[in-house]
């Protein structure tokens, strides 16, 4: 429903004429990344002068001076604000939608609806099933419908308002039960049959010869619940469409790739004639991953006015943008031997998916696939099914799919530890999957520390003094887990490289690296002016990142999965070794040394023989190498070996490192309410090597923080159905019902570095931003058990619940048992 | 004063007097950021639950999403923009910076208006004192360790300076 | 942004101007004081005034005295003024930690005595954007006809959910409102603070349009009375009570005399527990006497579902936290 204004790109060759698509990349061998003398973890110059130190981030004095910008600090001249109209049901056909009201007020410049960019999209492929704005049928309360460009705000509130939509309620389901007893209430036409969104089944080994003979087996029920992520700044975007045919969107993206090709097929635009730009984001956790209607609806918006179009979603509307935490309902039975080896696993896993399949596919097979370390499982099956429900679409929250299994797994050890009277601490070393291995689902392992993790956690949480030791309503817990850095294909099927940077250098003494990837606070901007600083001896502030702009930038896939320090590091470290190299050449030559001698470090250019003799500033020598070989510049990229199982789904989850984790959570519960304050999580993570040891610190501690925040206070729960209620209506969708934990409520946390030195990262480093936030669930349920003789099965551990399960068992009794088991003072 | 027409509100913003035109219906968020230009306090929830936007009024901390602009009219406004001194970051903004404060950045400015009128109430918090200080500043990214840790820093940093 | 309905603006400079602004648009005005919870409801189109009277130029409204008649507080104290008095810290601790336990430190910066005590009541299916009440199809308090929580009820049961309200309640507190009669005539009443709160979750209290409340009144025989308050919420920081308890105690752990309990987050208003007297009259404190006090509590308080967690479990909470409110005004361990 546009102004009437034509909507089609100039230059777009008339139908008929088009180019044939969907043209099969050739199938060459995977790229092999440039193998360096001494490796990829050795410092470059001797000893590192920038790596492993405590160093400020490129983009912090911005951001605390408060000139960092983000996507709403933008104005452009003659900008719109536009607003999106959302459905009230939780499922209806929508029969017919007229604006012509809205579009009659004065200040509104423009209405669009489905019908005018109607194209199917979706994150995964083989799953669009979105739209920018629905045409048939809504999906949830909140699910958008049209969208209105007006002078301000409030001038599009009162134009939604104007637009009458006539909807035909359809019965609405709204959890996993309902789903599958409810076929044909079907949420999502694209599902392969009834209501469910994909289903996996995979089987390694004889779990049930091995079940059969351990002598330990326990059973399980578990119940996560939903969270967000809840990043602090809403989701917004500004889109410009200009006189040349050609679309500018800023957007407060984590994925600035995906946006950019989604952007072009919906809206029908050449993908070289759009642009995306990624301005400070905060915050992400993996919210912000997927395209938005906002961002498809600001374009579309700017297309028909011809200006400028801001969007700014509210923080309600964060929630019904969601993609969380999916809620799964699992089932484990777990086999262990009298002296502690886990035998075999079996998970019945159901993921309440939402309205729509996002990245579902993927959560689908992470469900399982992402348990098989840091223990050895001799035997394991998963069978996990994902359903649609009348809610908001789940996706990959920080720790994508494995952190609800990675919760009812490591309490189903602790209960077998207690079953066969051994510590929990000394039944997971025993367990150990080791280095350099294959997990029993075909993953390879490089490096692995997870043995000095759980040391750590050992030691500084006092472990041996705490345990089973103190009062009634005090308890510590442990729980260990294992991430990806990245996975080992885009999500796109295509071979070219996953991540790239392009570097070059200034005779000022000034290096530009240039990537597309993605800073959400992370802080990869930084990591690459580190990699660049160390290898060419560059102080920091003389150093540029140029990162998410699709027109500078080369492609790198985004900040998801853990991918960026690795894979993006990867790819500047090769960058800035290439220039390093013709700088050294460079001036071996001029100097009449070996290469090899050649020193950059802290500013200077020198020869480590006779440093006296053979010195200048790093500026100089890049002049000198200009001279000697043109304009500096060089490209890097990073494409993962071919990894995984021979199976089918055996790459999801494959990886080319792993990060492991391990926590121990110190709880106070009063017995008589049922709070649990966490007053302690020790966390100890291995992230490689620790680029820049207060952001891996950071991560780690952020991590936590949302684990624990997770357990104990956070669901994005929906409102019971009920006479005059609608279904599907979001308990409270506002930072004051969706209690993140304040500084008051936090635990703690103490962040203890493990550095195993992975023989593939960017100096051995691996990731830091996901993994650390697995344990955090469980240790603080075991905890729990430990201060009160209860299992917290479900989440959230809110007060209400541990007071049922208090008064439920015989806690107490319980307690003592488990006290009694592990004996007297060691 | 009526409802649609735009009123002359003068406030003294980090120093330097500034009017605007705004309808009563404006809060001072949307002042500062949206007619103003200093965009530097942030919105994460724009009803009072996150503290994002925390400004000083008068030197008493203030969300100013839900502050009504011209309830500010005659009186002083501070906000992450007034913090420097000529250019140079306040030690508090410095310390933010090297102790990983700020990750997204998106709290920081509300969390650091917090932090600055604590110390300049109290020289020597206690790390529970920050704690409670800025128990209404929401930070989704640090788990608040770092945050407080930078306040201990500044703390520490003025008073050996004050010496 | 969350937008604000459009409205007209006054600023009057006196209790006088104030009422004259009032009464020179009846039933159009919405009094706004720190702001704290007028502009979030604004925002959610809870309230939709044609004007705001904004009281923060009334100087006579600020400050606290003590005198002989007692403490006065102003209605434009902000609750940080009120929990850091000297005064009041020395003699009133129940008042100071209600009044600390507000919100966070900024809303405690911005808030006043006044608008805590004229604090509006707050429901799960109310206290959301219009959106989402439009989605559930609105209920009596605000655009529809039904209510949520007690479906065959003609009344709103919202929660009263003043944090200070209750303490002042068993402190004996006054409240003073200032109105205007036809003629322009300004005078003043004080009415118990308990008599201030009807219930009825629409409007919980007595003010007619047009009124104000222009200061708080604890009288000299509040003064030693030992306070405690005690709160329920799950995050230590800018929640709102899921449920409170007040107490006020004549003597000391040794022999109570006289003992009041106010607990609220209940209904629409603060629920001032009865037949203590027969209890604790003359009695020391023990295990036994706190027991008999939580029970009654339990008896006489009735948590509903509009106010998050489970409504058994905070029934289940009376007695604890009352106990707990109890042993504190005595410096006893609970
Ligand atoms: C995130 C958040 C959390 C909160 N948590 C709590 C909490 O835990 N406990 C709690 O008690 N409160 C809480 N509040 C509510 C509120 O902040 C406080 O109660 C505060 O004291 C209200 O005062 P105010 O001056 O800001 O009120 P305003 O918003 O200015 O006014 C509130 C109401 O009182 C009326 N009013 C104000 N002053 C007068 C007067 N003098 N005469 C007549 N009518 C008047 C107004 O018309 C309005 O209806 C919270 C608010 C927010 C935003
Ligand atoms: S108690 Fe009933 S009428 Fe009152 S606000 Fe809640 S739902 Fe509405
Ligand atoms: S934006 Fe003001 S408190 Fe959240
Ligand atoms: S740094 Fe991101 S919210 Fe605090």
């Amino acid at each position: 429903m546009s102004d009437g204004k034509p909507t089609q790109a100039p230059g777009t060759p008339p139908a008929g004429m088009a180019i044939p698509g969907n043209r099969t990349m050739p199938k060459e061998d995977r790229l092999t990344p440039p193998v360096w003398e001494g490796g990829r973890a050795a410092p470059p110059n001797g000893d590192f002068r920038m790596i492993g130190k405590r160093n400020r981030k490129v983009e912090g004095l911005a951001k605390v001076t408060g000139r960092a910008v983000y996507a709403d600090d933008l104005v452009l001249p003659r900008m719109l604000h536009a607003k999106l109209l959302r459905s009230i049901h939780a499922h209806a056909r929508i029969v017919s939608i007229d604006a012509s009201a809205a579009l009659a007020l004065p200040g509104v410049h423009a209405v669009v609806t489905g019908a005018d960019m109607p194209t199917h999209f979706g994150i995964i492929p083989w799953t669009e099933d979105e739209q920018a704005l629905c045409t048939d049928k809504v999906r949830y309360v909140g699910d958008a419908i049209a969208a209105v460009a007006a002078d301000d705000e409030r001038t599009c509130e009162e134009a939604l308002k104007l637009v009458r939509v006539e909807y035909e309620p359809l019965p609405a389901v709204t959890d996993i039960e309902t789903a599958l007893a409810h076929p044909e209430w079907q949420v999502n036409e694209k599902a392969g049959e009834g209501n469910i969104s994909k289903h996996v089944r995979l089987e390694f080994g004889d779990v049930d010869g091995a079940l059969a003979a351990s002598d330990h087996v326990v059973e399980g029920d578990y119940w996560y619940e939903g969270s967000t992520h809840a990043p602090l700044e809403p989701h917004c975007c500004v889109a410009e469409f200009d006189s040349t045919g050609f679309l500018t969107v800023w957007s407060s993206t984590q994925v600035a790739h995906y946006l950019h090709r989604d952007l072009a097929k919906v809206l029908n635009l050449p993908t070289q004639r759009v642009r995306v730009i990624q301005p400070v984001v905060g915050g992400g956790f993996g919210g912000k991953s997927e395209p938005f209607s906002l961002e498809f609806a600001a374009a579309k918006l700017s297309m028909v006015t011809g200006r400028p179009v801001k969007i700014l979603y509210t923080r309600e509307e964060v929630f019904y943008a969601h993609r969380g935490r999916h809620p799964m309902r699992l089932r484990y039975r777990t086999g262990m031997t009298a002296d502690g080896a886990i035998t075999g696993t079996d998970a019945l896993v159901q993921l309440d998916g939402g309205a729509y399949s996002s990245f579902g596919l993927v959560t689908t097979y992470y469900s399982g696939q992402l348990l098989t370390a840091p223990y050895a499982l001799p035997a394991y099956r998963f069978d996990s099914t994902r359903v649609f429900t009348n809610k908001p679409a789940c996706g990959p929250k920080r720790g994508h799919g494995s952190v609800q299994p990675r919760f009812a797994f490591e309490c189903q050890l602790d209960k077998l530890c207690e079953k066969a009277g051994l510590d929990p601490i000394e039944v997971r070393r025993r367990n150990f999957i080791g280095e350099r291995t294959k997990t029993v689902n075909g993953m390879r392992v490089t490096s692995n520390g997870f043995l000095e993790c759980l040391d750590a956690v050992e030691r500084e949480s006092g472990w041996a003094a705490k345990f089973r030791r103190m009062p009634y309503g005090r308890g510590i817990g442990v729980a260990g887990s294992m991430y990806i850095s990245g996975t080992n294909y885009c999500i796109y099927p295509n071979e070219m490289p996953q991540s790239a940077v392009q570097l070059r250098l200034d005779r000022s003494g000034r290096a530009t690296v240039m990537s597309g990837c993605s800073d959400i606070g992370q802080g990869v901007e930084s990591v690459l002016a580190y990699i660049v600083c160390e290898e060419l001896g560059l102080d920091l502030r003389d150093v540029r990142v140029v990162a998410a702009d699709t027109d500078l930038t080369p492609v790198d896939l985004g900040a998801y999965s853990s991918r960026e320090t690795f894979m993006v590091g990867n790819a500047c470290l090769d960058a800035a070794r290439h220039l390093r190299l013709k700088i050294a050449q460079t001036l071996a030559e001029r100097w009449g040394v070996a290469a090899g001698e050649i020193v950059l470090a802290n500013g200077v250019a020198c020869a480590s023989s006779d440093p006296g003799r053979f010195a200048i500033s790093v500026k100089e020598a890049f002049q000198w190498a200009e001279a000697r070989h043109g304009t500096l510049g060089s490209v890097g990229w990073y494409q993962s070996p071919k990894l995984g199982g021979e199976y089918r789904g055996g790459t999801i989850g494959a990886s080319p490192a792993y990060s492991f984790t391990a926590h121990v959570a110190e709880v106070e519960c009063d017995p008589e309410t049922g709070f649990v304050a966490v007053k302690h999580i020790w966390v100890a993570h291995d992230c490689g090597r620790a680029l820049n040891p207060v952001t891996v610190e950071g991560q780690m501690e952020g991590s936590a923080y949302m684990g624990f925040g997770e357990a104990l206070l956070e669901t994005q729960r929906y409102k019971d159905a009920a006479p005059g209620h609608a279904f599907g209506l979001h308990h409270g969708p506002s930072l004051l019902d969706y209690r993140m934990p304040t500084s008051l409520d936090t635990p703690e946390l103490h962040a203890l570095i493990v550095e195993s030195v992975d023989p593939e990262g960017p100096y051995g480093a691996k990731e830091a931003g996901e993994g650390p936030l697995h344990p955090s669930i469980p240790a603080i349920a075991n905890a729990i058990h430990d201060a009160l003789g209860v299992r917290c099965d479900a989440l959230p551990f809110d007060p209400p619940s541990v007071m049922r399960l208090l008064r439920a068992g015989e806690a107490r009794a319980n307690w003592e048992r488990a006290r009694a088991q592990v004996g007297g003072p060691r | 004063m009526d409802a649609a027409a735009l009123v002359p509100c003068t406030m003294q913003v980090n120093g330097d007097a500034r009017t605007c035109a705004i309808t009563p219906a404006t809060t001072l968020l949307e002042a500062l950021r949206y007619t103003l230009g200093l965009t530097g306090s942030k919105q994460g929830c724009d009803k009072g639950d996150c503290g994002a936007c925390t400004v000083l009024v008068d030197g008493v901390p203030t969300l100013s999403c839900l502050t009504l602009a011209l309830a500010c009219d005659g009186r002083a406004v501070t906000t992450v923009e007034g913090l420097a001194d000529k250019g140079v970051p306040h030690p508090l903004q410095d310390a933010f910076d090297r102790t990983g404060g700020a990750q997204c950045g998106f709290c920081t400015p509300g969390m650091l208006m917090s932090a600055y009128a604590l110390l300049q109430r109290e020289a020597a918090p206690t790390r529970d004192e920050i704690s409670h200080a800025l128990s209404g500043n929401l930070c989704r990214c640090t788990g608040y360790t770092k945050i407080l840790d930078a306040v201990e820093l500044a703390a520490a940093e003025l008073r050996e300076r004050a010496k | 942004m969350l937008t604000l309905p459009a409205f007209a603006w006054s600023r009057p400079q006196s209790v006088e101007d104030a009422l004259a602004v009032l009464a020179a648009h009846p039933g159009e005005c919405l009094i706004v004081a720190g702001g704290t919870d007028a502009v979030p409801n604004l925002k959610h189109r809870l309230h939709e005034p044609r004007r705001l009277v904004h009281l923060g130029g009334i100087g006579e409204l600020r400050g606290i005295r003590a005198g002989d008649a007692g403490l006065e507080v102003g209605a434009l104290v902000t609750l940080t003024e009120l929990a850091s008095h000297p005064h009041v810290r020395e003699h009133f601790p129940g008042v100071v930690t209600a009044a600390a336990h507000v919100a966070s430190p900024q809303i405690r910066n911005m808030g006043t005595v006044g608008g805590n005590l004229c604090l509006d009541t707050r429901c799960t299916y109310y206290n959301q954007t219009f959106f989402w009440r439009e989605a559930l199809g609105f209920c009596l308090k605000k655009d529809g006809t039904r209510c949520h929580v007690v479906p065959q009820g003609k009344r709103c049961v919202a929660a009263h959910s003043s944090d200070v309200a209750p303490v002042w309640i068993a402190l004996g507190a006054e409240v003073e409102i200032a109105s205007r009669d036809a003629d322009g005539a300004v005078s003043r009443r004080s009415i118990p603070v308990e008599a201030f709160f009807v219930g009825d979750g629409v409007h919980n209290n007595v003010l007619a349009p047009g009124e104000l409340v222009t200061r708080v009144l604890v009288p000299g025989a509040a003064y030693g009375l030992r306070t405690s308050y005690r709160k329920l919420r799950p995050r230590a920081a800018i929640d709102f009570p899921m449920l409170s308890v007040a107490v006020a105690v004549r003597g000391d752990a040794a022999r109570i005399e006289e003992l009041r309990v106010v607990v609220s987050a209940l209904g629409a208003k603060p629920r001032t527990l009865g037949g203590l007297d027969a209890i604790v009259a003359g009695r020391a404190h023990d295990a036994a006497l706190a027991e008999a006090v939580g029970a009654v509590a339990h008896k006489q308080c009735h948590p509903l579902s509009n106010v998050p967690y489970d409504t058994d479990w905070r029934h289940d909470m009376v007695p604890v936290f009352v106990k707990r409110a109890l042993a504190d005004a005595l410096g006893v361990p609970a």
